[in-house]
């Protein structure tokens, strides 16, 4: 790890001021201490933003919806017994996120910043499309982990448990940076690496990400989470599948599916949903709705199966939604 | 006086002849009768020490004004060594040292005589190395060499490397037979056979993963070389730094206290030994050079991977012939496991062929691990025989037991000491409900969800030998000093040797202190090829025998009282009417030491002794995703005396986890075009985790001593429960399912291929 210097404000304000070229925000550092550690990240300066109050905790206000602070642990979220019944969806998902250890220190603003878990992308020695390099090694070599759909230059996918569940719920997040606020839709805040744009996410320089929030006409969606593991424990989702609707009288609103672990970006397809509008969410339905999701899937050597998992995954999901 | 006997002992798979030096006589096997410590279940004597902390591992040692060593690894798979500027490393602060092939000295290591290669062959090579005040600094001097590599042609893959386009490593090819073995005729009994099953299968490279990384502490006195080191062979680092540094051996001295694991890797001298020393010698200041996760991954050792074929006839109810070829990814390494070891003693079949090749790649050398071979070719193997028993439709079981039940050894035609499989697979049976089990399988948890049931055997040996040796001695007090040159690899064997001791002597358990991990002690042998207690408890045994008859002598001089009026219990000397400490006894004489001897007697070179076991699995299967739960695995061994009940299981236990990350999840990826491993570390390279561990773990043993073994009726039970467990569930998880998984590990993309596969022909 290369020396750097540290410091911890206690004013948003001061830190975003901090944040100038080279230097580095540091949350939960579950992520970043691990860059470094692998000499991915060099930052001259660390700019800690746990001293800085207010930003951690949410609140419900009735009406305006649910609002998280993006330096709340992610402990928080899965533990916490009426945020549980508000939105169980957040439990379910972060069950299996990494390890209580991880998730005690982790943060909600950090797990929607962590890099991508492609090893070629966190091998130092292998100078990668997205570090900068020529050429994605992963298209020819090694790529059971890999992205099947939705990937350009780079077929890394997007790793976090939860950002789908966040996306399917229509979340937002607030962005703050010395030169002011703005708001965007979590989903938008994902770019799958193409072109000029060598990166995972649209976040601009001296950015934070400040609060996230759910809509009070998605608190009203039932939402489950699936994930695929290649053990029980600590393992990346292989592929996961966050459902979301508003069940009315037996048939299906508001329908969100989010994939995350097939895609360089949390995967939802509009007409896939659409085409959920007022179903039963019957077999046949969320059969037809997993491979309008999935199409144009096109797998690379070692990682076909996730097509098999993704389409159970997707119609177990759904079918949830509808069971007893 | 001494005299020289031929032995011949088992190791790994080999039979080695040796000559021994004997003196006196061996005691006789040790009785039935009820005893204090031995058959009881004990706590680890060490246990409070290693988890609070105070156990020195070496890890631990941090000596006044150490260095720290840091190695630069080739980033190549293979590559010459050209140019190497050390200037810029050399300028940093604090940096004291930089060696390199251009500076260092002629070192042999394993058949070469320097330990900084000029052709370096796999990505984490040696290419130099810096000894700096502090680790940070070490590691950022390795970052300012600037080496000059020309690059060369590289295979890793193992099918590439047999294949005809790969280049060729050494003069004569990447391919080399290492063992053959034949008896009957495996072509006829091929043609008449009724059904013959044809199948290949792979098996991945599996990296141990020991918890304590390699490394050494070396420190030069100017006199004497001490090296702490984690290591299973005290002795072997002492041979392996005489050969490289040229010292005499009593200049030299190797010391583990406390290991976190081995599972066979550290069964010699590192280079990472031979830096520590040779930085420590020449900067007269203590040198530590451990390994990172992730050089423990690429340069500390791996269990080859496989490409097996088999060829299995049946005719009627009975196995005809078996053939099995093996090749074996050894990276650069020089040696090769057996993985057709299983297929030519498991079985009593009359016609087998077969035959196992190595083959070097650019990547990190094989080691030993955990019954090298055996497991990757029982996995094989015992797959085979379930096919077969699967076309001739009869049960998996009753076909084994055709053949499992032979008394003699079908490699050499030599006796068994001892063989109790058959009671193996009886009481396995039971245990895990065999009579459930249906062709295709037992409904599971939903619909969606099938349960299965399998089984496999395995045969190892672990029979030991000499030399060992150990000394018992008392103090004034009573209070009793044990010393072994053994080392406790993590399987309890300061524990188990303490036990003996205790009830051979007479003395309380607590009053036993085992002195072991000393090359100052006399002789133990290597911490592998689970021998060491059938090797060192013996030698144990007559010593406490030697200390108790001197003890006794003792007291009936003292006491007035004849010797064969007295005995010894609980560290109390017990005559007519009179029970007197030994510490009153012991403090009349008071330095006057008592010093009982040991040393292992050989085996009897006209029997074979080995341990047999079975295992077997309940597992359920998702047939939609593919996921796989271990429920049961029960796991019967036959090894002789169990010493220490709870060891013995913690043992079973560990293997049984070790074999569940071969089955499912452990799997090293090398980059083909790059060579570099993608997954040394503890992220994406998958070991167990707790919710992995099955539901429930039955252990039994059939715990009859084996009387012609050695005086303790021992065998070795460390490799064991590691070899059948694969094999097992790969059966259950097709009986579960109709589908043939033939590549361990069993990962979701194998399921659901061979899901695919079997529903296609459904």
């Amino acid at each position: 790890m290369n020396a750097f210097s540290y410091a911890r404000p206690t004013a948003l304000a001061d830190a975003l001021r901090r944040l100038r070229s080279g230097a580095v925000a540091l949350a939960g550092g579950t992520d970043l201490l691990g860059l470094m550690k692998d000499g991915l990240v060099r930052p001259d300066t660390l700019v800690d933003l746990t001293g800085i109050e207010g930003l951690r905790g949410w609140s419900r206000e009735r009406g305006k919806g649910l609002r998280i602070g993006a330096l709340t642990p992610l402990i928080e979220l899965e533990g916490n017994p009426q945020l549980g019944q508000l939105m169980p969806i957040l439990r379910e998902a972060l069950r299996d996120a990494a390890t209580v250890q991880l998730r005690t220190m982790g943060t909600v603003g950090g797990n929607l910043l962590q890099r991508n878990r492609c090893w070629y992308f966190r091998d130092e020695g292998t100078p990668c499309w997205l570090k900068g390099g020529t050429r994605c090694f992963a298209v020819d070599g090694e790529n059971r982990y890999h992205a099947i759909i939705g990937a350009r230059e780079c077929v890394m996918v997007s790793p976090s448990d939860l950002v789908p569940a966040l996306v399917a719920y229509d979340a937002e997040i607030s962005l703050a940076s010395s030169r002011g606020r703005r708001h965007m839709k979590l989903a938008d805040l994902f770019v799958a690496p193409h072109g000029r744009e060598r990166r995972e996410h649209a976040l601009r320089p001296g950015e934070l990400i400040t609060e996230i929030r759910i809509p009070e006409a998605a608190l009203a969606r039932k939402g489950t989470y699936q994930k695929a593991m290649d053990r029980k424990a600590w393992s990346f989702a292989l592929v996961s599948v966050a459902a979301a609707a508003r069940i009315e009288r037996g048939v299906a609103r508001d329908v969100r599916v989010v994939l995350g672990g097939i895609a360089p970006i949390p995967w939802r397809v509009a007409a896939a949903e659409k085409g959920l509008e007022g179903s039963e969410l019957d077999e046949a339905a969320c059969a037809d709705a997993a491979e309008r999701v999935l199409a144009g899937a096109t797998p690379l050597r070692d990682n076909g199966y996730k097509l098999t998992l993704a389409r159970e995954l997707v119609r177990r999901a759904l079918r949830s939604l509808v069971a007893a | 006086m001494p005299r020289v006997v031929k032995s011949r002992e088992e190791f790994e798979g080999e039979v080695y002849e040796s000559l021994v030096l004997v003196e006196g006589r061996d005691l006789p096997l040790l009785d039935g009768g009820e005893r204090t410590e031995i058959g009881h279940e004990r706590r680890r004597v060490d246990g409070t020490a290693r988890v609070t902390g105070r156990a020195r591992y070496t890890q631990d040692v941090y000596l006044p004004a150490m260095l720290f060593v840091r190695v630069l690894r080739s980033p190549y798979p293979r590559a010459r060594v050209r140019r190497i500027d050390t200037k810029k490393a050399e300028a940093l602060a604090g940096v004291r040292g930089v060696l390199h092939r251009f500076n260092a000295p002629k070192a042999a290591f394993r058949g070469e005589d320097t330990i900084f290669r000029e052709e370096v062959r796999f990505v984490g090579d040696e290419v130099a190395a810096v000894a700096a005040d502090d680790e940070d600094t070490a590691a950022e001097a390795l970052r300012l060499i600037e080496v000059d590599y020309e690059l060369l042609p590289h295979v890793v893959d193992l099918e590439e490397a047999i294949g005809d386009v790969a280049p060729r490593l050494e003069t004569d090819g990447n391919v080399a037979e290492a063992s053959t073995h034949k008896r009957g005729d495996v072509r006829k009994a091929m043609k008449e056979a009724d059904a013959v099953v044809e199948a290949t299968y792979r098996t991945s490279t599996q990296i141990h993963n020991s918890l304590e990384t390699h490394g050494a502490v070396a420190s030069w006195d100017g006199e004497v070389l001490t090296v702490f080191e984690s290591t299973q062979h005290v002795f072997g680092v002492r041979q392996g730094l005489k050969m490289a540094l040229k010292l005499p051996f009593s200049k030299i001295r190797v010391v583990c206290d406390y290991m976190g694991g081995g599972f066979g890797s550290k069964g010699g001298v590192g280079k990472y030994s031979i830096i520590a020393s040779l930085f420590a010698m020449e900067l007269g200041r203590p040198a530590r050079c451990i390994l990172t996760r992730d050089e423990e991954n690429l340069a500390a050792g791996n269990r080859s991977a496989t490409l097996q074929q088999i060829r299995i006839a049946g005719k009627g109810r009975e196995i005809t012939a078996i053939e099995h070829t093996s090749w074996a990814n050894v990276g650069q390494g020089k040696w090769v496991a057996n993985p057709t070891g299983p297929t030519n003693t498991l079985y009593d079949v009359a016609n087998v062929s077969s035959k196992s090749y190595k083959v070097v790649t650019n990547a990190g050398a094989l080691s030993a691990f955990r019954a090298p071979g055996y497991v990757e070719g029982t996995f094989a193997l015992e797959c085979a025989v379930d096919e077969l028993a699967e076309r001739l439709g009869i049960d998996p079981i009753a076909l084994r037991r055709k053949h499992a039940g032979s008394p003699k050894d079908p490699l050499s035609g030599k006796r068994y000491s001892d063989k109790h499989l058959l009671e193996c697979y009886r009481i396995g049976a039971e245990e895990i409900g065999w009579r459930r089990r249906r062709n295709g399988g037992m409904r599971g948890s939903a619909p969606h969800r099938h349960r299965g049931l399998g089984m496999a055997t395995q045969i190892w040996g672990g029979g030991g030998g000499p030399p060992a040796y150990a000394t018992v001695h008392l103090n004034p007090d009573g209070t009793v000093v044990l010393t072994a040159g053994t080392q406790d690899i993590g399987t309890g064997t300061r524990t188990v040797l303490a036990q003996i001791c205790a009830d051979e002597l007479g003395v309380d358990l607590a009053d036993v202190h085992v002195r072991i991990g000393d090359t100052e002690n006399p002789y133990g042998p290597i911490s592998a090829g689970s021998v060491t207690l059938a090797s060192v408890g013996p030698a144990v045994r007559i010593a406490a025998r030697d200390a108790r008859e001197q003890l006794l002598g003792a007291a009936a001089g003292v006491l007035e009282t004849p010797a064969g009026e007295l005995r010894i219990d609980g560290g109390v000397v017990v005559s007519k009417g009179a029970r007197t400490p030994l510490s009153e006894i012991l403090g009349k004489v008071e330095n006057n030491t008592v010093i009982g001897k040991g040393a292992r007697h050989p085996n009897d070179p006209e029997l074979s002794q080995r341990t047999f076991g079975a295992h077997f699995a309940e597992v359920e299967v998702d047939l939609r995703t593919g996921e796989i739960t271990v429920e049961h695995i029960v796991a019967v061994h036959d090894i002789g005396r169990i010493v220490n009940p709870l060891t013995a299981r913690s043992q079973v236990e560990g293997g049984v986890l070790q074999a569940l990350g071969f089955a499912l999840t452990e799997e090293r990826f090398v980059d083909r075009a790059t060579g570099r491993v993608m997954n040394g570390n503890l992220e994406n390279y998958k070991v167990p985790t707790v919710k992995d561990v099955p539901t429930k773990i039955t252990v039994k043993f059939v715990d009859r001593p084996d009387r012609r073994a050695n005086n303790l009726g021992v065998k070795g039970l460390g490799e064991p429960p590691i070899i059948p467990t694969a094999a097992a569930i790969a059966n259950a998880v097709a009986n579960a399912t109709g589908a043939r998984i033939r590549h361990a590990p069993l990962t979701r993309a194998r399921v659901l291929d061979a899901l695919a596969v079997a529903e296609a022909r459904s």
